[in-house]
């Protein structure tokens, strides 16, 4: 995008938007938000940038985008596998009474929201408008 | 003529439902399932938030499933993506 107006702004913008992101993501065990939707704040930063600077500067992201996709998935998977393992029905909290279990669940999940949401940008959508940004 | 019986039929068997739905008295004897999770909530998870707690620990298949139900989207989309790619630089 070619707008200095758009440009600043977005970079002002998206380091707040990628810390409120991770601060939800966080957080959700205390305060309202969780995985899903910090996810989709930090796609949403992410996405700014894309928008208004091209492809050239979240490109090593883009590449490696479907890995932490799979790594989400096979993350959630295996913490379910893992009380299996330990005698318990599946996906049963590991560490009772700690928040442990919440946290690292919302990470993972949110990691995952992250990278569905850009790929699915950039693969949907990204293409050609953001070639010709 | 027929279908006309079988909607009428319907409506008042909808109807009849509503009506004694609306009258019907709860006791409050039993402890659902709800209070349990209030109760027993922070012990368990110790997760203040009880929706993050549910979503998470209570139900967790739930959000299991919607996490795979995006991660087969995404995957469906990415394929078809990289192969669209493939095809612009050709």
């Amino acid at each position: 995008m070619k707008s200095v107006i758009v440009r600043t702004a977005s970079r002002a913008l998206a380091p707040f938007l990628l810390l409120a992101g991770l601060y939800m993501a966080t957080h959700g065990f205390l305060l309202p938000g969780g995985g899903f939707q910090g996810g989709v704040l930090l796609a949403s930063g992410v996405i700014l940038i894309l928008l208004t600077h091209g492809r050239e500067k979240v490109i090593r992201l883009e590449e490696d985008i479907d890995w932490f996709e799979a790594f989400g998935a096979v993350v959630f998977l295996g913490a379910g596998l893992t009380a299996i393992i330990m005698g318990k029905p599946f996906l049963t909290n590991l560490f009772p009474g700690t928040p442990i279990w919440c946290i690292a669940l919302d990470i993972v999940v949110s990691l995952k929201v992250f990278a569905g949401t850009v790929a699915l940008f950039v693969y949907l959508f990204g293409m050609r408008a953001v070639r010709e940004c | 003529m027929i279908k006309k019986i079988i909607t009428l039929f319907l409506v008042l068997t909808i109807v009849l439902l509503i009506i004694t739905g609306l009258n019907l008295e709860y006791e409050d004897k039993e402890e659902s399932p709800w209070d349990q999770f209030v109760k027993e909530n922070y012990e368990e998870t110790g997760a203040v938030n009880l929706i993050e707690a549910v979503l998470l620990d209570f139900r967790g298949y739930d959000t299991f499933g919607e996490v795979m139900i995006l991660y087969i989207a995404i995957s469906g989309v990415i394929i078809i993506g990289k192969e669209m790619k493939k095809g612009d630089s050709k």
